[in-house]
């Protein structure tokens, strides 16, 4: 396996490409001490840049000043942000949580387990509601949203200290009446099944344990009750970091 | 730095006329097109401007950071602009070859720290940073050029900028 971390020197050379330099950014919001890294060699070659100093053209000043001028800036810092939820949109999965929740558990406890294909009862929904409480609480917890291919949306909510995930299924395309879809952890590849939704449905609310390690939640479409693996293309995947 | 970024229009000036040769001269050199460079050198400082509010002073200074974000938009519009000519078979707008661009630098460095450091390095270090920073080349493309692997490019990249790094003595606040 690489080590992203050997990143660090071409990064700050921008000499890697684009889906290389989001891997290495997301690595960068997890690790200060490389960030730190990162923004050191960029000083070292700053170093260099008395020997190719030279005079703008006359009418540069005056292009970026008035360019400037005429730009709003952006509000707050972008590493910070990251760690943040932003409020509205929190405020409004909490609320969406809530509905679906509070329609008789339609999503939380009309799913099926994959393999045993054992419908939950009732007197799962309260502890099931419990946790989904306690990962959108979370000190550490992250969104991360996508749309659905076809429609919809599909955001996770994730804590990696409590080791546990919410995904928050909505408005996605019928899947057809003898279809349901299932969510997947991804880990390095690897699909573990996290629960198929009820025949049919189109939105649910789930939890989903075991995402430590984990990049990506995942939704295909399969045959009702659910599959061992994942039937390609996926629907909708999510990153949990 | 931290006026321009509560939004303050004649810090802005200030810092422009501070930094504006050192952005105009690196983009122009990775560039090597006067105009191209101009137009460059007002998106990145216009960015700079823009984004200044996310500045973090405790990761690195304002002129790595600013410089940083110039190399940057430098470099993507050389790729683009090679793109554009693979695309048409022609040759790139660029006529002076890197290699020259290169050795001006170097031959230019007055700083006798900052050359003296240069020379310490292994010349695959060397070359492999040089490379990429006035040439624009990814690693790939450097590791091509300088017929290595992928892997000990990057990392020669990585450890002659630390090598760099120590012997400058850059350290964050």
């Amino acid at each position: 396996m690489t080590d992203i971390h050997t990143f660090a020197g071409a990064y700050a050379l921008h000499a890697i490409d684009h889906l290389e330099q989001a891997r290495f950014e997301r690595h960068l919001a997890e690790c200060p001490s490389c960030a730190a890294e990162v923004a050191e060699l960029a000083d070292t070659m700053a170093a260099f840049s008395d020997a190719t100093a030279e005079e703008p053209p006359v009418g540069l000043r005056a292009a970026v000043l008035a360019r400037s001028a005429a730009t709003p800036q952006t509000r707050r810092s972008v590493s910070r942000q990251r760690f943040r939820l932003p409020a509205v949109r929190w405020q409004r999965l909490v609320t969406a949580a809530a509905t679906v929740v509070a329609l008789g558990g339609a999503g939380v406890a009309g799913y099926e387990i994959a393999n045993d294909s054992v419908v939950v009862d009732n007197t799962g929904v309260s502890a099931a509601n419990k946790q989904i409480a306690a990962v959108l609480a979370a000190p550490d917890a992250r969104m991360h949203s996508a749309t659905a291919a076809g429609g919809g949306q599909v955001t996770v909510v994730s804590s990696r200290s409590l080791n546990e995930a919410v995904a928050v299924l909505g408005k996605l395309p019928s899947p057809g009446a003898d279809h349901a879809y299932q969510l997947w952890v991804i880990s390095d590849g690897t699909a573990r099944s996290a629960g198929v939704l009820a025949t049919g449905s189109t939105g649910a609310t789930e939890l989903v344990s075991g995402i430590r390690g984990a990049q990506l939640i995942g939704v295909t479409r399969e045959r009702a009750g659910g599959s061992r693996t994942p039937s390609q293309p996926l629907v909708a995947h999510v990153p949990l970091t | 730095m931290k006026r321009v970024a509560a939004g303050d229009q004649n810090a802005f000036a200030t810092l422009y006329d501070a930094i504006a040769p050192r952005a105009y001269g690196l983009i122009r050199r990775i560039t090597r097109d006067p105009a191209l460079a101009e137009e460059v050198t007002q998106d990145a400082l216009v960015e700079v401007w823009r984004t200044a509010p996310r500045f973090d002073t405790e990761r690195g200074s304002a002129v790595g950071w600013i410089l940083s974000i110039a190399h940057h938009r430098a470099v993507d519009r050389v790729r683009a602009e090679q793109a554009a000519a693979d695309r048409e078979r022609r040759a790139s707008t660029a006529s002076v070859p890197f290699d020259e661009v290169i050795a001006e630098v170097t031959a230019r460095l007055e700083h006798e720290a900052v050359r003296r450091c240069l020379r310490a390095l292994t010349s695959i270090q060397r070359e492999a940073i040089l490379l990429a920073y006035y040439g624009g080349l990814s690693y790939r493309d450097v590791a091509e050029r300088l017929g290595a692997a992928l892997p000990t490019i990057k990392t020669r990249m990585r450890d002659g900028l630390i090598r760099l790094r120590d012997c400058l003595g850059v350290t964050l606040g």
